[in-house]
């Protein structure tokens, strides 16, 4: 007869055995759980794989996975502005970690959404309808003007909402970006004066910014004034573009303005060659020998420029235009006063000059679109590694 | 052992709370072997050799812009940096222990610190201080603090942080690490401390920067912008970066950020992902072509092993913005070299806005990600944005602010990027392996 002892051993053998078959399987299992849904995540099946990891960190006995998964289930379900089912999840993690890392880590989002959210989840669904229309506006395709005005309504409903600096920003972006610089400017000016001190503060920058991007000077001066405690390199960087953009105002009005004496010089000289204005609009009418030259080489370097930057094509183009209208212009005067008798050395000078000027303010106020001239300016100042 | 004192002693007696001259700087840079750790340290021309610190203190010892670094194995190693209220205190040292939050008597190991002098522009000395932790335990959680001591026993130190090394994934396969990506923080600091905000919201284990930390790399001023406001995080993750071209290979980015090799063209593992960083704005452009390439490519050869391949450099490979655009320099120099070792992922910056790129291999893109390269530009971390575009290569452009995570474990690689706000820039996307 066997000792009971013996009978005992061997039965708490048996169950240990089959304890660990069954650990061996359950930890078997979640790893093929945990793979199939990293597989959903991949396939584009986020719903899906969010309930399975929620699914492998609730089942028991604890694996090695249970804590990742209640984290991968917590990233899914804040990336889905679900904030509440994330706060859950990410409490789940600290119940179960014994990762120090992970701990920390599921504390540092559970934060993270606490400022988003509320620390009683109590702005979860005005956070998700934020981030929502954030991304509906800031999109590069689509009209933002719905959700411009869906966002404005919803700061509106929520005042003490305390993401609603941070939206403010957002609509005066759509806004700008929906070609309404007035809409965004008036929107900057209420968040410069609303809501935390760094939210004023941001705006106040921001709205700096896009009043010299519209060329309102005057006012970009008295906003920046108001802008207090900033760093002093963002200080320095806004008044260094403010100050530039006045800068090239003035030139660009110079420049316009010596285009159109120019132009009213060329004028006058062609009707005092012609004899009159109708003679100098026939004149004018046919195009002389230069463009016959100037032009196919134009027709070149705008294609081959296309090939390029669009920038740098499209300020191409202009200075191509130019410079077959300033060619134009210029070879018809000549000929007028060749007609009339040889052209002096003085005379033809002070021509060449008059269409050099010419080209090289076309040139000039062709760059200066779409800030390019910021990038020559900079070539031209450190090199063009620093571009 | 007694003499090396009496050195130090006739040293140090020259100071009574003032700083030592120690004859004419001189700044040819120079190399120190690093005891306990396995690798040299080489400071660039317009440093000094690095040297073993002095127990004597300037002005105002007071540690500041306090930041890791990595120069060996991140499981074993980190390097901690820092400078000085004055920059002519010589004393430095780090003191750690094995945990979290502990308080400074458990700081029970110290290890003396390395300095050394650089010049910037106008001719000012600035010093740079480290202590390489060497010999650490893989996926550990220490506590330490920066600072030094003189002879008389006087000490300076740094508030207390924590940090963890990676973590044996061959010990542990399971684990999971969080890549922080961000770049082009360049005069825009306000920005920048938003997104060390959110980054160190999503505590990453290591931050990768692809350039662009200053607007001139010569020039001392922002650098004490960029290192104070991330010093947060900075103190608590390590951070490797490409050099950009405003730092222009500058002596102050070689001296103040710790990373491996040359420091231009080099890799590390961490975790199940092995990440690659390179220098395409060296001072010899020739190098794209010849020396870097092959220093990329010998390391992407090396490798090969590791489940994920990540490559970061500044100047973008692939970008539709209307500011730089795509570099077809880097498109015929490294792109068919990417390809050849099926690199995962390539980090750029440069152009100031966001871009996601379709699945690529040469210029074709391909239905799905697996043997096919993303490529991402975020180089929206505080400089001026430029406007996005988009072309036949691009799956998602936004001319945005960001910064981004990889959330990288076996079989699994997650890319998800946000604005400084904190709201999720659409189009993250997953990848897995078997």
């Amino acid at each position: 007869m066997i000792a009971p002892a013996r009978v005992a051993i061997a039965l708490i053998a048996i169950a240990a055995t089959g304890s660990m078959a069954a650990a061996d399987d359950a930890e078997t299992a979640a790893d093929r759980a945990f793979r199939a849904a990293e597989t959903a995540v991949t396939n584009g099946s986020a719903a899906a794989a969010l309930d399975q990891f929620e699914a492998i960190g609730a089942a028991r006995p604890i694996t090695r996975w249970t804590d990742d998964a209640w984290l991968e289930a917590a990233r899914l379900a804040e990336r889905g502005r679900d904030y509440d089912r994330a706060r859950r999840d990410l409490e789940a993690v600290i119940a179960v970690t014994t990762d120090d890392q992970l701990a920390r880590r599921a504390k540092n989002a559970l934060v993270r959404i606490a400022a988003a959210a509320g620390a009683e989840g109590q702005w979860s669904a005005v956070a998700a309808e934020h981030d929502r229309l954030a991304t509906a506006i800031l999109s590069p395709s689509g009209d933002p003007k719905p959700a411009i005005v869906e966002l404005e309504r919803l700061v509106r409903d929520h005042p003490d909402y305390p993401r609603a600096g941070n939206a403010r920003l957002v609509i005066a972006r759509g806004w700008e970006r929906d070609g309404d610089a007035d809409d965004a400017i008036a929107t900057l000016r209420a968040a410069a004066s609303a809501g935390e001190a760094i939210d004023r503060r941001r705006a106040g920058l921001e709205l700096v910014r896009v009043l010299v991007r519209h060329g309102e000077l005057d006012e970009a001066t008295t906003a920046l004034a108001r802008v207090d405690h900033v760093d002093p390199h963002d200080r320095a960087e806004v008044a260094d573009q403010l100050e530039t953009a006045r800068h090239r105002e003035w030139w660009r009005r110079a420049l316009w303005l010596g285009l159109a004496v120019l132009g009213a010089a060329a004028a006058i000289r062609l009707r005092r060659a012609t004899g009159s204005w109708r003679a100098t609009g026939r004149a004018l009418l046919r195009p002389p020998i230069e463009l016959a030259f100037f032009v196919p080489i134009a027709v070149v370097i705008v294609i081959v420029a296309a090939t390029g930057n669009p920038m740098v094509a499209r300020a191409v183009r202009t200075i191509a235009i130019a410079g077959a209208v300033v060619a134009w212009i210029s070879g018809v005067a000549l000929e007028a006063r060749r007609q009339r008798g040889s052209l002096s050395r003085i005379g033809a000078a002070g021509h060449a000059a008059c269409a050099a000027l010419a080209v090289a303010a076309a040139v000039w106020l062709a760059i200066d679109r779409d800030h390019m001239l910021d990038l020559v300016e900079m070539t031209w100042r450190d090199g063009p590694a620093m571009r | 052992m007694r003499a090396r004192l009496l050195s130090l002693l006739i040293v140090a007696g020259c100071v009574k709370g003032d700083p030592i001259d120690l004859g004419t700087f001189v700044n040819n840079g120079g190399s120190l072997a690093i005891d306990g750790c396995g690798y040299t340290l080489t400071t660039y021309p317009g440093a000094e050799a690095p040297t073993v610190a002095l127990p004597a203190f300037g002005a105002d010892p007071t540690p500041k812009n306090i930041h890791l670094g990595l120069m060996g194995d991140p499981k074993t190693s980190v390097v901690a940096q820092w400078r000085t209220n004055d920059d002519t205190t010589r004393a430095s040292s780090v003191r750690f222990g094995v945990g979290a939050n502990l308080s400074a008597d458990q700081l029970t190991t110290t290890v003396q610190g390395i300095e050394f002098g650089y010049q910037g522009t106008g001719g000012n000395i600035y010093r740079v201080h480290q202590g390489h932790l060497c010999g650490l335990s893989a996926g550990t959680t220490y506590s330490y603090q920066v600072g030094g001591e003189d002879l008389s026993g006087t000490s300076h130190y740094s508030p207390i942080f924590t940090f963890h090394t990676a973590p044996d994934v061959s010990a542990n396969p399971d684990t999971a690490v969080v890549l922080g990506f961000v770049g082009d923080s360049r005069g825009g600091y306000d920005v920048w401390q938003q997104l060390i905000t959110e980054l160190q919201s999503r505590t990453p284990d290591l931050i990768l920067f692809s350039g662009d930390a200053v607007t001139f790399g010569i020039t001392q001023d922002e650098w004490e912008d960029f290192f104070s406001l991330a010093q947060p995080l900075f103190a608590t993750v390590p951070m490797i970066a490409a050099d950009g071209n405003h730092e222009a290979n500058a002596v102050n980015f070689y001296s103040q950020v710790a990373m491996p090799g040359d420091q231009q063209d080099y890799g590390v593992d961490y975790g199940f992902a092995h990440i690659t960083v390179g220098n395409d704005s060296p001072d010899d452009p020739s190098a794209i072509t010849g020396a870097a390439r092959d220093a990329i490519a010998a390391d992407f050869a090396a490798s090969q092993s590791a489940q994920w391949k990540i490559f970061m450099h500044h100047q973008p490979i692939w970008s539709a913005s209307t500011r730089h655009g795509s570099s077809t320099t880097l498109q015929m120099a490294w792109q068919p070299v990417i390809d050849h070792y099926h690199i995962d992922l390539v980090l750029n910056g440069h152009d100031h806005d966001y871009e996601v790129t379709k699945p690529l291999v040469g210029m074709t893109p391909q239905p799905s990600a697996a043997n096919a390269t993303v490529y991402i530009v975020a180089g929206g971390a505080g400089a001026e944005l430029y406007p996005n575009g988009s072309n036949f290569w691009t799956q998602y452009s936004e001319s945005t602010y960001s910064a981004a995570t990889i959330n990288v474990r076996q079989g699994q690689l997650d890319f998800e990027a946000f604005r400084q706000d904190g709201s999720a820039i659409p189009t993250g996307f997953t990848k897995t392996k078997p």
